[in-house]
């Protein structure tokens, strides 16, 4: 209760430091220092100091830090002077066979009289010979069994219940692209669909994600790939048209369109393919076939437009009476086409897969006018020349054999492959593949008497007729719940792999076993002798 | 001339014999069965083959020198019987 402030000491442990709390004098006068009155007082400020600095102390040192100094020279360069060079490759210039000069003769006569014993002595012996009998080389590893390489797929259209209608493999054979559609659509829908391509070669590659994706106003049925430009890809659609896309442009791929005019397909187009133009030999048409019966082919103009540069439609009092074929129901004229093959050997000739069953031999030079009202920006042509005898149903698949100019398969939804020769009508030979569907057969690149075939049953059955022409070499299960594949392709560049579509909207890569990619010795002869075969 | 018709058809005919060529020393075709492509094709290769092969033994042992090439392969045999100036090139399908 005392009013005077007094100083207060405190004393903190261990340390050395002192407090003091200085006061200052009450600031007002004491006043009369009667006790118990409430004055105002002004204390001082507390000062703390730091104990930590007095005890480290501060230690400080001086430095000082120069670069060295930098040594420079000048010096100039002037170039003094130049030339200008062109360089051109020119065509190859293909090198002849000298032409029989006379002088020379004597020598060469002279020569040969030398060595024409030998030689005649080495071919008896060789002919005879019997040292390399059963002797064979592998220059590569051996594979014994046909394996699953990739399955690929796109979840967005696998979920839309999509079906894979069309693979190609491209030019250099390290891409693969599938289209998605759907095959039991009886009318016109307008499901978007898709393009996919793999690129089979990049180390990233994901099944589940393609490198390119196009989307599609309309279901695809085929696909093409074009045969010099990697990027290149034509596409037949269930709406009629005809698009070429560039799948090294992502963000506009759309090429060249036919767009829906008088000249365009009115029912789905079921194949495409690019045929070299007659006198340039470098640059492509397309060619597709639809079921309204026309075969048109289209040359990519300026702007995006696809123009039609020659038509042929098929009417069915113009077909080839060779072969009899069940009378047309009234008002039916127009044969519908699901399928083109065209022969390697000649290039204008062409066999197309018909809804009736039955192939037709074509021929891109006929002249004779087709008896048609549809409207053409060119006159249509009646392309015919020959009627096989029918399938069962419905042909969907032709392919021309690369290994001999007469022979061809078909497959139907009779199940069955025939064998054709062009020079008859009835088939070779007609083996039972299925008790459902077939969707495609094509003749291996490499093996003369190979060939596979998509069945409706879920499996991809090849075929070798050195083996066996009742049953195939091989059975690859695609499927497992027996859903149908609809589409396969050989590899033309690396030839033990094909790839083959299924309705699950899978592509699934298989690689083939050594027996079906290397050709033995007396194949082209065999396939000879079977062609041989035609009925007198 | 005539001699050299012959002996080229007597070569020709012989059992299994696909085609006959004669290239000069610089590797150019002079007589040939085949089309024109294929004889260049064979011509070019088989005169830098036929020269490799000459070396070979000639370096191996310089007293010795090539008399005949034969080369066997899956589908067929070529034979090639070099010269100074010509060589001759057999294509033959032996008997399997």
């Amino acid at each position: 209760m005392a009013t005077r402030a007094r100083p207060w000491q405190l004393c903190s442990a261990g340390s050395a430091g002192a407090v003091a709390l200085a006061t200052s004098g009450a600031a007002s006068a004491e006043g009369p220092g009667r006790p118990g009155q409430l004055q105002d007082e002004t204390l001082g400020v507390a000062s703390v100091p730091s104990q930590w600095r007095g005890v480290q102390g501060i230690r400080g040192k001086t430095k000082g830090c120069q670069t060295a100094s930098i040594a420079t020279a000048e010096a100039c360069a002037q170039t003094q002077k130049h030339a200008d060079a062109e360089v051109q490759t020119e065509a190859p210039v293909p090198a002849g066979v000298l032409p029989a000069s006379q002088h020379d003769s004597p020598r060469l006569a002279a020569f040969l009289r030398r060595v024409e014993a030998i030689v005649i002595r080495e071919l008896n012996k060789n002919w005879q010979s019997h040292a390399f009998d059963g002797f064979e080389v592998n220059w590569t590893e051996q594979q014994q069994t046909v394996t699953c390489l990739h399955t690929l797929g796109y979840p967005p259209a696998q979920g839309q219940g999509l079906h894979v209608t069309g693979v190609s493999w491209n030019t250099t054979g390290s891409v693969v692209a599938c289209a998605y559609g759907r095959l039991d659509d009886g009318d016109w829908s307008t499901l978007r669909s898709f393009v996919c391509a793999w690129n089979l070669d990049r180390r990233s590659l994901n099944p589940r994600q393609p490198s390119v994706v196009v989307e599609v106003p309309s279901a695809v049925m085929s696909l093409a790939f074009h045969p010099t430009q990697p990027s290149h890809i034509a596409g037949g659609l269930y709406s009629g048209e005809v698009l070429v896309w560039d799948l090294s442009r992502p963000e506009d791929p759309l090429l060249w369109r036919t767009g829906l005019t008088d000249d365009t397909h009115t029912d789905p187009v079921y194949q495409v393919v690019w045929l070299p133009e007659r006198r340039h030999s470098h640059r492509f048409q397309v060619l597709s076939v639809a079921t309204d019966g026309k075969v048109l082919l289209w040359q990519g103009v300026g702007a995006g437009q696809l123009q039609l540069t020659r038509g042929f439609a098929l009417v069915m009092q113009q077909l080839p009476r060779n072969t009899k074929l069940r009378k047309p129901h009234r008002g039916e004229t127009e044969v519908g086409a699901t399928a083109v093959a065209f022969s390697s050997f000649d290039p204008s000739l062409f066999v197309l897969g018909t809804e009736g069953g039955f192939p037709l031999k074509c021929s891109l030079a006929a002249e004779e006018a087709a008896l048609t009202r549809m409207p053409a920006s060119v006159p249509l042509r009646a392309p015919a020349q020959f009627t096989f005898s029918p399938h069962g149903g419905p042909v969907y698949s032709v392919s021309c054999s690369p290994f001999h100019r007469n022979l061809f398969l078909s497959a139907g939804t009779d199940g069955h492959v025939h064998l054709y020769s062009m020079l008859q009508a009835q088939p070779l030979t007609s083996l039972q593949l299925s008790h459902k569907y077939l969707f495609a057969v094509r003749w291996s690149p490499v093996r003369p008497l190979v060939f596979a075939a998509a069945s409706g049953e879920g499996d991809v059955q090849l075929f070798d007729l050195q083996k066996s022409s009742q049953k195939p070499t091989v059975l690859i299960k695609q499927t497992q719940d027996e859903s149908p594949v609809y589409c396969l392709e050989f590899n033309c560049q690396q030839t033990q792999l094909l790839a083959a579509g299924d309705a699950k909207g899978t592509v699934k890569v298989w690689q083939l076993s050594t027996e079906f990619t290397e050709q033995g010795p007396r194949e082209t002869e065999d396939l000879d002798q079977l062609a041989a075969e035609v009925a007198i | 001339m005539a001699e050299v018709e012959e002996t080229l058809k007597r070569i020709q005919s012989h059992k299994g014999v696909i085609g006959t060529m004669v290239v000069n020393a610089e590797g150019i075709p002079i007589r040939t069965t085949l089309d024109n492509s294929t004889t260049v094709q064979y011509a070019g290769l088989l005169h830098q083959l036929t020269m490799k092969a000459k070396s070979t033994v000639r370096d191996i042992d310089p007293q010795n020198d090539l008399t005949f090439l034969r080369i066997r392969s899956k589908k067929h045999e070529i034979m090639v019987a070099p010269d100074k100036e010509y060589l001759l090139i057999v294509i033959q399908n032996p008997c399997e």
